[in-house]
């Protein structure tokens, strides 16, 4: 046993025994990529750019339900894109009972169609999957749609959908496999529930749902789903957008009860069971309180879980290379330059541990480091002030520190906070409410009043945070903020 | 049996060929109008059309290749031209996968790799 240690602490021998000969001219590729999400492809075409051969391998493992989806990762498949299409369909609906006051005349009640809504926003997705494909073919990059897995030392298997196995050898790896949503773990939760790998391909409408969790994926999907005129209650086990600032939290909360969305606090559902079948059938979710013994029942035609996602790191063959996880959570543990234990094998995005799960971040990772591996380049991706969005109802941007994060760093003495509600111009007419939106700065007193947190909560969150985002990456005073005349009459201008 | 080719020219036809289709893999490419000389007026066309050619060895079997010819500058350049309006197209030439968001547009059908990716993969 100690010789076949020693064999494996020497990877030329290895590949000597097995056929190969050592040295950098003898692997496959010069790098591959596993996974073809945001940051794997980014990674890919900035590697093809300058001139090294890559592969990237993508595949996904269908749902419990079935579904599955082409190149391009979460956020283009199944997270931001669609989500954000559907968010919008549902302010169209807003902006359509808006425009009777300022003069259009529509005589019968709006209704939505879920199929016309999906059919068009799958038809866009196809035509992302299809460019991405595009694109890599025209970098010279090789694709296949095959689940990768590490092998061996520098080398991995890839299993297309019929089975059919091929091994790959590269010089480096990046892992960039990211997430997959999370079940219960109750009966019932994998045969009945669906998750957002389903909802925006769901090819009938969900009906009555039931949202399970307080994420921003839960908040968004049963904002959206209670926006196009579906009964939605969401189900929380504790506290809302946890990781964000809780206040900011509680106002969305607030707003979206106030617009129609139940919440059930403190529950967690037990056993899921199926009533009637159909498209959509009937559930019977029962669930248990975290506070006492009270247990309750309810009725819905769909179930929604987004109560976390975990890594796909798991089954990917890292402990045949000797790679690194948190065994508890599934992340990889990574370097400030994105490299893992093994000095060939990097990763990127949503798996890395301790990083900001977001689509630009994992694209900036990605580009950054092949730019650092094959450029010459130094740069390092910076992790800090990164603004971010949650498209809610109400929607919320945010850029640097929460409120509770800024006391606990800083000391409540060293903070001042700045805030106000503002009352959107185009609101006004239609009567909207008039003390919702929010905003507010955090400066650290210490340093010149240094703006180190900005949130906002009202329509064009995305947009209004972007252009902070940038002045707070350059040092934003509080002093430099009110100096800069506002546009009147925007959001922006609070 | 293996693919066979349909020529048509104008979009109603063209609709009617793939109408008459329904069920097989329907390919398109859609060009210039051709003056008597065989010389389209559209300069890509001319270009794409020997390089999309040479690939259709590669069409699955019973699929259907239409070859479209769309019409002539003038109407082309019409903004609300029937090709732009219902199939949205935005430029000639066009090769598209029909009934899927998959096609390649002007320079993308001179790459003889991307013309035999749009034939071949799912």
């Amino acid at each position: 046993s100690v010789q076949a240690h020693k064999e494996e602490e020497n990877p030329q021998k290895t590949m000597e025994v097995n056929g190969l000969m050592p040295g950098v001219n003898s692997y496959d590729y010069d790098l591959i990529v596993i996974g073809g999400g945001s940051g794997g492809l980014a990674a890919a075409k900035e590697a093809a750019k300058y001139g090294k051969k890559v592969m990237v391998l993508d595949f996904v493992t269908p749902t419990p339900q079935g579904s599955s989806w082409g190149l391009g990762g979460t956020c283009v498949n199944v997270g931001c894109i669609p989500k954000k299409l559907m968010h919008q369909a549902a302010l169209l609906g807003q902006a359509l009972q808006d425009s009777r006051k300022f003069g259009w005349h529509f005589p019968e009640e709006v209704k939505h169609n879920w199929m016309t809504m999906t059919e068009s926003v799958q038809n866009y997705i196809g035509s992302l999957n299809w460019g991405y494909r595009v694109a890599l073919r025209d970098s010279k990059v090789t694709y296949e749609n095959a689940y990768g897995e590490f092998v061996g030392p520098h080398t991995v298997k890839a299993t297309n959908k019929k089975g059919i196995e091929k091994l790959y050898t590269a010089e480096r790896f990046i892992i960039a496999t990211g997430e997959r949503p999370r079940y219960l773990g109750v009966p019932g939760d994998k045969e009945y529930c669906i998750s957002s790998d389903d909802l925006f391909s769901l090819p009938y409408c969900p009906g009555k749902t039931l949202v399970v969790g307080a994420s921003y994926v839960a908040l968004e999907c049963a904002g959206f789903l209670a926006g196009l005129g579906l009964d939605v209650t969401v189900m929380v086990r504790s506290i809302l957008l946890r990781g964000f600032d809780q206040d900011m939290a509680n106002r969305i909360g607030e707003y979206m009860k106030e617009h129609g969305v139940n919440f059930i606090r403190e529950f967690v559902p037990i056993k899921v069971e199926q009533v009637e079948e159909g498209t959509p059938g009937i559930l019977k979710v029962t669930a248990k309180s975290t506070t006492g013994d009270q247990i309750i029942e309810g009725e819905y035609n769909t179930v929604l879980l987004a109560i976390g996602r975990d890594p796909c790191t798991r089954k990917i063959g890292l402990d045949k290379v000797g790679v690194n996880i948190n065994e508890k959570t599934g992340k990889i543990p990574v370097n400030d330059e994105e490299q893992t234990n093994v000095p060939y094998i990097y990763a990127v995005g949503d798996i890395l541990q301790d990083k900001l799960e977001l689509t630009p971040v994992a694209i900036q990772a990605g580009r950054l480091l092949v730019q650092r591996l094959y450029a010459g380049a130094a740069t390092k991706c910076d992790y800090v002030n990164v603004p971010t969005t949650v498209f809610t109802p109400l929607e919320y941007g945010a850029c640097g520190y929460s409120e509770e994060t800024a006391v606990e760093k800083f000391g409540e003495e060293n903070i001042e906070v700045y805030h106000s509600h503002f009352w959107p111009l185009e609101w006004t007419v239609p009567s909207r409410d008039n003390n919702k939106c929010y905003a507010k700065i955090i400066c650290n007193i210490q340093d010149n009043e240094r703006v180190i947190g900005f949130h906002i909560l009202g329509p064009n969150a995305g947009e209004v945070t972007q252009g902070f985002a940038a002045a707070i990456k350059c040092g934003l005073t509080k002093e430099q903020l009110d100096n800069t005349v506002g546009i009147h009459p925007v959001c922006a201008e609070v | 049996m293996s693919w066979e080719e349909r020529q048509v020219r104008g979009y109603s036809e063209f609709v009617r060929a793939a109408q008459s289709y329904h069920g097989r893999p329907i390919f398109a490419l859609f060009c210039g109008d051709k003056d008597a000389e065989g010389r389209s007026w559209c300069p890509d066309c001319v270009t794409a059309e020997p390089v999309v050619r040479k690939e259709l060895h590669n069409l699955p079997d019973e699929s259907v290749f239409i070859y479209c010819l769309v019409g002539d500058r003038a109407y082309w350049k019409d903004p609300n031209n029937e090709f732009r309006k219902n199939l949205k197209l935005t430029g000639v030439p066009t090769l598209l996968k029909y009934g899927t968001p998959q096609k390649l547009v002007e320079e993308e059908c001179f790459k003889a790799e991307l013309v035999r990716m749009l034939f071949t993969e799912d």
